[in-house]
């Protein structure tokens, strides 16, 4: 078994750990837009994926409710 | 001579730096984060010391270090040659945790189980993690290496992943760069990582 270890140092604020980046404040906007657009498109494949995995379901129980 | 400070979050990454590691150094890289670490590697680090330099000093401030000796074929560009900056940097960093035991802790890593002690047998009775070469390898041994009370559970880990992996392509664009391990690319993924971390719920806690 490979060794592990149990970490209790705190965690940094994140405000902290951005600020070690040293990413200039513009190109942070640019990022973080960049990250919401991912998330966006990212949350609608998800809904779709859902509602193709919906459909057949409904299909199945009307089915089964005709018969 | 005072010894530097050791940042206790950070982990030096000892990794090859080629097109075919691209998407397991993301994996680290984001699974580090989401574990409230910091990653490091040495072309992190701008400046213009001698990159041997910048290793040692890199060691000597991370209280933790990976070293992924997956990468032990032969470059497949002539001359065919093994690479040997792995084993060197881990060499370096045996020393410095022997001497200092207290200050680092180091990890080995592979993707085949059992090689690691064909390809470096003096290692025999440390126990490597093996990721198989995959990305959720590489995040569910990261869990288990570095234990954090509250640490968030894989398939976040695998969200936040796909998130900043399809923003790489035109981070790269932006920086009209194709090296995804240079220092401001690799400040850029550290913030799309930390921005995707903190959108997927509330870090870890201690």
């Amino acid at each position: 078994m490979p060794r592990s270890v149990h970490i209790t140092a705190p965690i940094e604020p994140l405000e902290t750990r951005i600020k070690q980046l040293r990413i200039p404040k513009a190109r942070q906007k640019q990022l973080r837009a960049m990250m919401d657009e991912s998330r966006a498109r990212m949350a609608r494949e998800e809904q779709a994926r859902s509602e193709e995995r919906i459909v057949p379901e409904e299909k199945l129980q009307n089915a089964s409710a005709a018969d | 001579m005072p010894l530097p400070p050791t940042d206790p979050n950070a982990v030096f990454l000892n990794i090859p730096y080629d097109e075919e590691f691209q998407r397991l150094y993301l994996a680290y890289i984001v699974g580090l984060h989401e574990l409230g670490l910091k990653p490091r590697i040495a072309s992190g680090i701008p400046g213009g010391e001698r990159r041997l330099d910048r290793v040692i000093a890199l060691v000597q401030s991370c209280r933790y270090s990976i070293h992924d000796l997956s990468r032990v074929e032969l470059s497949p560009v002539p001359p065919a040659t093994p690479r040997f900056n792995m084993p060197l940097e881990l060499g370096i960093t045996i020393t410095w945790a022997k001497l200092h035991p207290k200050r680092h802790t180091w990890f080995l890593w592979e993707s085949m189980p059992m090689r690691l002690q064909k390809s470096m047998s003096d290692l025999d009775g440390t126990d490597p993690y093996i990721h198989s070469g995959t990305v959720e390898g590489v995040l569910s041994e990261l869990r288990n290496a570095f234990v954090r009370d509250g640490a968030p559970p894989i398939q976040r880990m695998m969200r936040s992943y796909r998130l900043v992996e399809s923003n790489v392509e035109r981070i790269l664009a932006e920086a009209g760069s194709r090296n995804v391990y240079s220092a401001s690319v690799f400040r850029e993924l550290c913030f799309v990582t930390l921005d995707a971390a903190s959108s997927a719920g509330d870090e870890v806690q201690p």
